[in-house]
Parts: C-alpha cells; structure tokens; sequence
C-alpha cells in the first residue's frame, strides 16, 4: 500500500510538471537552453524511477505470490504430516494391544494329544556277585509311573513295576522269572492349601523311603533292611496329607493322616511268622482269597522341615501306624513307629536316616519285639574341586543298617559304595556290602547297577 | 497284650485328634492365599510371565524364590532336572506328583511351577 501512494505521489508531480510546460502561451518567460535541459533531465530521471518502482512492485508482487504459493504448500504437508502422526499413534495403540493379549494358540487335536499325560519312572540293570557264588547278570527292572492330571487339583498316579531276574520262581525250568508288580496307584485331589486327599493304593508315609525310595534314587541298590522288613511301604486306603508354612523362610510342618487295610496273616492264623505287612487281603484257610480281617490300621506322620538355604536344610519326622493283623477270636495288634532325619549340608553332602521299631502280638510267640535303623552319608566329590578326569561326576556312599525281626538272627550290614552320574538322570552305581550275621545264607555281595531315571 | 492294646489305644487316639486338626484345615477355602501373579492356572501357558527369578541370598530378602525353593526341594531326593528338560504343560503335572509325593507346601509348589515354566523348553 504505502509503495502505491508512492507511485501515485511521483506521478502527481511529473503531470504538474507537464502540465506547466503545456501553457507557454499564456505565460511568457524566457526558458534558458539550459534550465530547460535541466527539467527535461528531471522529467526523465522522474520517468526511471517511475519505471524502476513499477518495475521493483511487479517483483515484489511476484514475490508475494510466491510466498503465499510456499506458505500453501508448507501448510499442505503439516496436515499430511499430522495424518501420518495420527495414523502412526493408531498402529502404535492396535499393536500395543495385540502385545497385551497372549499369541494365538495353535489349535491342539485333542484326539491324539493330551499334555495332561505324563510318564516318569525308572529303570535298572543290575549285576551281583555273591561271596561264594558265580557273579551274573541279576536283574532287569522298569518301573514307570504314569501320571494324569485331570485339572488343576486332581492328578491320578500309577507306579509299575516289571522285573525280570535271575534265579526267579516261574515260569518253572527256566533261569528267568518276570513279574509284574502295582507299586502304588491313587488319586489325589487338592481340597485346599494345605488339604490333599489320596485314595488308592498309597505310599505309606513310615518314615520317607518308601514314598521316595524309587530305584535310580536309591544311591545304593539295595534297601535298607529294616525298610524292607519291619514296615509295610503300601496300603489300600484312603488319607489326608498336606503341609503348613511357617514364615516366609521356606519352612513348614507337614503332616500325614490315613486309613488303610494294614498288615494281615498270610494264612489266617495268628502265628507269629504269619504276619503279612502287604495287605489284608491273601489266603484263608479254607483256600478262598479274601480280606483276612475287617479292621482296617490307622497311621500318621508329622515332619518338620527347615532350609537354611538352598542346598542346607534339616528334615525330621515322626510317623506311626497300628492295627488288628490277624482275624483270630483273640486279635492281635500290630504297630510300628518310625524316626526319620535328613540332613543336606551343600550341594554334596547328604545323610539321612531312620529308626524303626515294630511290636505285634502273636499265638505262638507272644510278644514280638522289631527294631532296626539305618544311616548312610554320600558325598559328591565335586566338593573338592579336583581337576582330575572325571573325579567331579562321582559321589561316595556309606551306609550302615542292622535289623532284629524277633524272629531270625539279627544282621548287620555296612556298605561301601558310589554313583558316577553319566547324566544327571544316568547313573553307574557300585558298593559292596559286609554282613554280620549268624544267619548262614546271607554272605557279602557286590552289586553294580546301571540307573536311569526318566 | 496290655501294652499292645495300650499302644493301640494311644494310636487310636492320636488318630482321632488328627483327624479333627485335618477337618478343620481342610475347611479353609481353596487358595487361601491369592494366586501369584502369573502362575498358570490352566493349560494356557502363554499366560505365565517370562521371567528368570535369578538367585540371591535368602540373608537380604525373606521371600523365598521359585529358584531358591526348586533349588531346596528337588536336589533332596534326585539329581536337579533341567527345566528345559519338560514343557511348561508337563511341568503342572510333574509338579503336582511332586508336591504331593515329598508333601511340599502348596503355595511354595506354585512359585517352583512358575520358575519351571517360565524356564520351559517351550
């Protein structure tokens, strides 16, 4: 604007100019040469520069459009700019979104897979030779454990066990005898925290072995003789387990309470050497197999637990189970009571035992008294942090055991022996066993297996 | 005879006054302590958090890990198991024989579930 009034200003006075030059008629005066070429000159400087400024207006003009063309095309690409703002913000949220969500699952074909299966378990291919005899091969055990959960609380579990051994008793003529055993077979329901029930044939909780004695995780083969003699490791029953936290430190009280069919006479009668610690189902004299009594045993265990921490903790327990064994007019009782202590002090120390003792009453013998125990203490030799071939992939074992059935002489056994973990889960083990007994046909023996546990 | 039936007896009634400990436990509503957070409740096991709870020293903390209590519990009857060794659905069922075969607390058998899944072959 303020350029326009120029150029209306400057062209005001060159028509003023003009136009005084138009009238020399009526007004005479003597116009020098030289003034005259002095207003021409400023006549034509006034036209340049009348020309100038249009000229210099029609360049700003142009400029001016050029901006307006610049700031259009600058606003253009801040709304495309904001889209894309926009639209990345929207794929951000989407993505954001499908993140918080788990993945698609790949469908599973219910027909031919259930994750809710599963097998573990066992196997053992032993070698024993013993003092006075020819060694051999002695057996060849698989023992699987099929588990199948049925929900979050309900599982049922299943343990066989099929062996195959040397010098068995069927079939007749042959050098082999198999069998083909139910270790254990129940339900277990977790009412709550702190109640599971079991039914079936259960793991008797006497002490811990039994309920965790499976073959590779026995560092010796064999078990121990008051385990195998004086209390029973299964019952057809029903019972209460479960376990209280003390604290947040990893401690708890654990209990056991059951009911099972308990010990029974293997013939009907009270005699003392009757006595079947499997069950109360077997042969009655009139030759019928049926329960030999109808009052079923009752048992409980309480264990304390306490980790100092991982790798050092101390177990204890108490645990002890009673009732009728035989179906005689005057019945006898049979009970059992076990102490049982684990301790692991590192990650290479282990020593655990227990002590049994068993009383039941009898037609012929009266009174029979049982007692036995054993402890034993392995030690990985990892410990030592030797540099030697293969030296950190053994453990050394030793085991000391005795038993007094009431019965029989007494027998004292001591055990050498290691496991060289091939695997975490393969195992080679070795021990040789020292007996003292006045029992004749127990000798010492050495015993090397092969363990696998899957 | 005496002290076998005396014996009978006290086992007897040893018997009853657990029994009644037990009834009253087992009336305490399921998950009496809230479920820890990301801890498979099903078979869907993409819902657990991938998480490695890295050992420390019990010494500066109180709360036990799922590491810490796999590290305690299973070493005491077998050789570690890898958690790669299993998935995380094999884990539930194994876990579930295990805290009922060694009687383990049902809140610690929980967070050794996690530590195993979380951990899992797939």
């Amino acid at each position: 604007m303020q350029m326009k009034t120029n150029v209306i200003r400057y062209g005001m006075v060159a028509t003023t100019g003009l136009l005084c030059l138009a009238q020399p008629g009526q007004v005479r005066a003597e116009v020098s040469d030289a003034d005259f070429n002095a207003l021409k000159a400023a006549v034509q400087q006034l036209s340049d520069q009348v020309q100038s400024l249009r000229q210099t207006n029609a360049i700003e003009a142009q400029t001016h459009q050029a901006d307006l063309q610049q700031i259009q095309d600058l606003r253009s690409k801040l709304a495309e700019t904001q889209q894309t703002a926009a639209d990345a913000e929207q794929k951000s949220t989407a993505v954001a979104q499908i993140q918080s969500q788990p993945p698609p699952r790949a469908p599973i074909d219910e027909a031919t897979v259930n994750h809710n299966f599963q097998i573990l378990g066992d196997a053992e291919f032993q070698y024993q030779k013993v003092d006075g005899q020819s060694g051999g091969f002695l057996l060849a055990d698989f023992a699987p454990i099929f588990l199948y959960r049925g929900g979050d609380n309900i599982l049922f579990e299943a343990g066989f066990d099929t062996t195959i051994q040397n010098g068995g008793t069927a079939p007749v003529n042959s050098g082999y005898g198999t069998t083909f055993n139910l270790s254990f077979a129940q339900l277990d329901y977790v009412v709550n925290d702190y109640v599971t029930f079991c039914a079936g044939e259960l793991l008797l909780p006497l002490g811990t072995y039994s309920q965790r004695g499976a073959g590779w995780l026995n560092k010796i083969p064999d078990d121990p003789l008051a385990v195998d003699e004086l209390i029973p490791g299964t019952g057809v029953g029903a019972e209460l387990q479960g376990a209280v936290p003390l604290g947040e430190t990893g401690q708890f009280v654990n209990y056991a309470v059951y009911g099972v069919n308990g010990p029974s006479s293997s013939d009907g009668t009270g005699n003392a050497a009757s006595l079947d610690l499997g069950g109360n189902v077997g042969l009655r004299s009139d030759g019928a197999v049926a329960s030999l009594n109808g009052k079923p045993s009752g048992g409980a265990r309480v264990g304390y637990f306490v980790p100092f921490k991982p790798h050092y903790d101390l177990e204890v327990g108490v645990s002890g189970m009673a009732g009728e064994w035989d179906n005689a007019v005057d019945s006898h009782i049979w009970s059992a009571g076990v102490f049982d202590a684990a301790l692991h002090l590192g990650p290479n120390f282990e020593a655990k035992g227990e002590f049994i003792l068993s009383r039941y009453g009898s037609d012929d013998q009266g009174e029979v008294t049982q007692q036995g125990w054993y402890a034993q203490a392995g030690y990985k030799l990892a410990g030592l942090n030797l540099e030697l071939p293969g030296i950190n992939n053994m453990e050394l074992i030793g085991r000391y055991d005795s038993v007094h059935d009431g019965l029989n002489p007494s027998v004292q056994r001591y055990t050498a022996g290691f496991v060289y973990y091939i695997t975490n889960t393969l195992l080679f083990e070795g021990d040789y066993e020292f007996l003292h007994t006045q029992d004749p046909s127990q000798t010492d023996a050495l015993i090397l297996q092969i363990s696998y546990g899957f | 005879m005496k002290q076998i039936k005396f014996t009978g007896l006290l086992a007897g009634l040893g018997g009853v006054f657990a029994a009644a400990l037990i009834t009253g436990l087992a009336w305490i509503p399921a998950h009496a302590d809230p479920p820890t957070a990301g801890v498979a409740q099903t078979n869907n096991v993409a819902a657990t958090t991938p998480a490695v709870a890295p050992l420390a020293a019990p010494a500066v903390r109180h709360h036990l890990t799922g590491a810490e209590l796999y590290s305690i519990h299973c070493n005491r009857c077998h050789p570690e198991r890898y958690p790669t060794e299993r998935t995380a659905a094999q884990w539930k069922t194994i876990m579930l024989h295990m805290q009922v075969r060694a009687n383990i607390p049902v809140q610690q058998s929980r967070l050794i579930l996690k530590y195993l899944q979380d951990n899992s072959g797939r």
